[in-house]
């Protein structure tokens, strides 16, 4: 059974001024475990509201997707329990630190006492957040803010991690420390979908990517097979191809 | 509802809180700090403008155009520098003169003296208090001499005396002023004191995206709402505990004349305490689960605040009417909200706190706080509400 399965999902939105907008339109796709599943997209694709949908934000207007066996409209609980979702926003909470934050999180995914701290102390040692885990999230780099985001995510040792341009605005060796993070979870057999810009790391980290425009998948495959159908190379002629957009 | 996830909320929410600077102000510094302050500062204001109007008094001149000399003598005696005046209205109204005084001829032919004065000028007001003062006592000085001349005995001028026996004991009288302003400011106080802390745990979180990672934990929308709601109880209870003990204390230390005596006794004893407790915990639900419902609403701080602020302005109106004395109530007045607690909280004060009210208000109030914390979780599920922009 595969970690993640999309089937017609469809997400429209009322709106006073824009009137009814299908903001993701009928997609289906699957992700297995062991696998990095790329979402690319220009802005306003609707690779956000996917996101949202597989972590139970939203509630589709129609089709449905399992995640981890967990149905979202009928387990969203579960399905949270089973995600470790990163915001594009980061979303940490200013005036507290990341120690706290990790606690914080920790508790709300049901975890206490000893176990809750060893696993935060763990966190904090993977991604070199000691010399500021006691500093008010306020007073850190973004570089800092994203290390402790992407604990938060991973805190609870979820099957499946959600990442919404996860190195956006951080300095190379930043985006690096944190890639390497990605390539070990895969490693260690979770399913990973990744929201990203960069084309470049799209095609250094992804196993399969999935290209969404107006809504609508255009295309999913593994780098071969998108070049196969599109004869082009490097993957941002390939990503511009499926958009029509020269 | 697990107990474990709604103390989690609950200990997030206490830590953020406790270290935002704006909930800290509203919640410590104005009520500890700006009520004594007022007082001190509203004491000072009065006695300056009472000492500024007495000297000022002093430099002013008064006309008199009076032809009985007794009258005049008794005008001279007042002590002021007198002048002449060709227009005495004016001359008062132009404050050349703080006063004026006018002998005419009324019908019958009996003496009138207009004693011409400005109301709104403190130092001609005080003046006139004293020409007054000084024409009434001549005026009685006068009535005892025709007296004695006719051979009346003065005691036909008071026939029999007046006098007021109040069986009213001082904590119910404490109880009848304590009672108009404390049943008001608790009110008034739930609601302001937990606005900005309620803005900050709804708007706040949506204005820094930090709802969306909140909400994509396994923690459930009711455990959510029920940390948030006991928070924002805590941060309520906090400004009304440290509100009032301010009010006691400032109003106890600064006041001064008749309202000094009539305050002197604060009618709190542990059962009084008690019963306006249980009184105000229903309602600090229904104030915690109403904002939070509305502030859901708003996408950032500011929007939040325009969206509270005329909700404490509907509050003053049932809070202060509560509170007044004399009210006749039937069962039904003790179901709106706000009112009733208002009303029961002046009763409690004054010792005379019934059964059938007490209940009816605590029912109802506990009624409109689950509806209340019931929207408050709806506001938690409806995305149209969480992902505004």
């Amino acid at each position: 059974m595969p970690a993640i399965s999309v089937e017609r999902l469809s997400k429209v939105f009322h709106d006073k001024k824009r009137g009814e907008f299908r903001a993701v339109d009928s997609i289906s796709f699957e992700a297995g475990r062991g696998e990095i599943f790329g979402l690319l997209g220009p802005n306003g694709a609707g690779k956000t509201t996917t996101l949202r949908l597989l972590a139970t934000l939203l509630k589709p207007t129609s089709g449905t997707a399992t995640l981890n066996g967990c149905d979202i409209v009928r387990e969203p609980e579960k399905v949270r329990g089973s995600i470790g979702f990163l915001t594009g926003d980061m979303g940490l909470y200013a005036r507290l630190t990341p120690r706290e934050i990790l606690q914080f999180f920790g508790a709300f995914h049901g975890m206490n006492g000893a176990r809750l701290k060893s696993r935060v102390d763990e966190m904090i040692e993977t991604f070199g957040i000691s010399s500021f885990a006691g500093t008010r999230t306020d007073k850190l780099s973004t570089g800092m803010k994203q290390k402790t985001a992407i604990a938060r995510t991973a805190l609870h040792d979820p099957p499946i991690l959600i990442l919404d341009e996860p190195t956006s605005g951080l300095d190379v060796p930043t985006a690096r420390t944190i890639e390497t993070y990605i390539l070990e979870q895969r490693a260690a057999g979770k399913c990973i979908v990744l929201s990203t810009h960069v084309m470049e790391e799209a095609e250094y980290l992804c196993d399969r990517i999935a290209v969404i425009g107006d809504g609508k998948l255009k295309m999913v495959g593994s780098m071969e097979e998108l070049r196969a159908a599109t004869g082009k190379h490097r993957l941002r002629e390939i990503f511009l191809d499926l958009l029509d957009m020269k | 509802m697990r107990l474990p996830m709604i103390a989690a909320v609950y200990r997030k929410e206490m830590m953020d809180l406790l270290r935002d600077r704006r909930t800290l102000i509203s919640m410590v510094a104005i009520p500890v700090l700006v009520m004594p302050l007022l007082m001190v500062v509203m004491t000072k204001v009065m006695s300056n403008v009472q000492e500024r109007s007495e000297e000022e008094s002093k430099t002013m001149a008064i006309a008199a155009r009076v032809k009985t000399p007794a009258v005049l003598e008794a005008i001279r005696k007042a002590g002021y520098k007198m002048v002449d005046k060709s227009d005495l209205r004016a001359a008062v109204e132009q404050k050349e003169i703080s006063v004026a005084v006018e002998e005419t001829t009324g019908p019958k032919n009996i003496l009138e003296l207009n004693v011409i004065e400005d109301e709104s000028n403190p130092a001609s007001s005080f003046v006139a208090a004293k020409i007054r003062a000084a024409l009434a006592a001549l005026k009685e000085v006068r009535i005892r001499a025709s007296l004695q001349r006719s051979g009346v005995p003065e005691s036909v001028l008071s026939p029999f005396e007046v006098k007021q026996v109040n069986v009213a004991p001082a904590r119910r009288m404490a109880g009848k002023i304590w009672g108009s302003i404390l049943g008001y400011l608790i009110l008034l106080m739930m609601f302001s004191g937990g606005m900005y802390p309620v803005i900050d745990m709804t708007a706040g979180e949506k204005e820094r995206k930090t709802l969306e990672p909140f909400l994509s934990t396994p923690i459930g929308r009711g455990e959510i709402v029920a940390g948030k709601i006991l928070a924002a109880i805590t941060a309520i209870f906090t400004t009304a505990v440290l509100t009032l003990s301010s009010m006691v204390f400032s109003l106890k230390s600064f006041t001064t004349g008749q309202a000094a005596k009539e305050l002197s006794v604060v009618p709190l004893d542990a059962g009084a305490v008690a019963l306006i407790m249980l009184t105000v915990l229903p309602l600090a639900v229904f104030a915690a689960s109403l904002m939070i419902a509305i502030a859901m609403f708003a996408r950032s701080f500011k929007e939040g605040q325009s969206y509270l602020t005329p909700l404490i302005l509907i509050v003053i109106f049932p809070a202060f009417l509560g509170g007044m004395p004399g009210l006749k109530l039937t069962t039904a007045l003790y179901l709106i909200p706000i009112f009733n607690a208002s009303q029961v909280i002046r009763t409690i004060l004054m010792g005379e706190v019934t059964m059938l009210p007490f209940l009816v208000t605590l029912f109802a109030n506990l009624v409109y706080a689950g509806i209340a914390a019931y929207i408050a979780r709806t506001r938690f599920e409806d995305e149209s509400v969480l992902f505004r922009t």
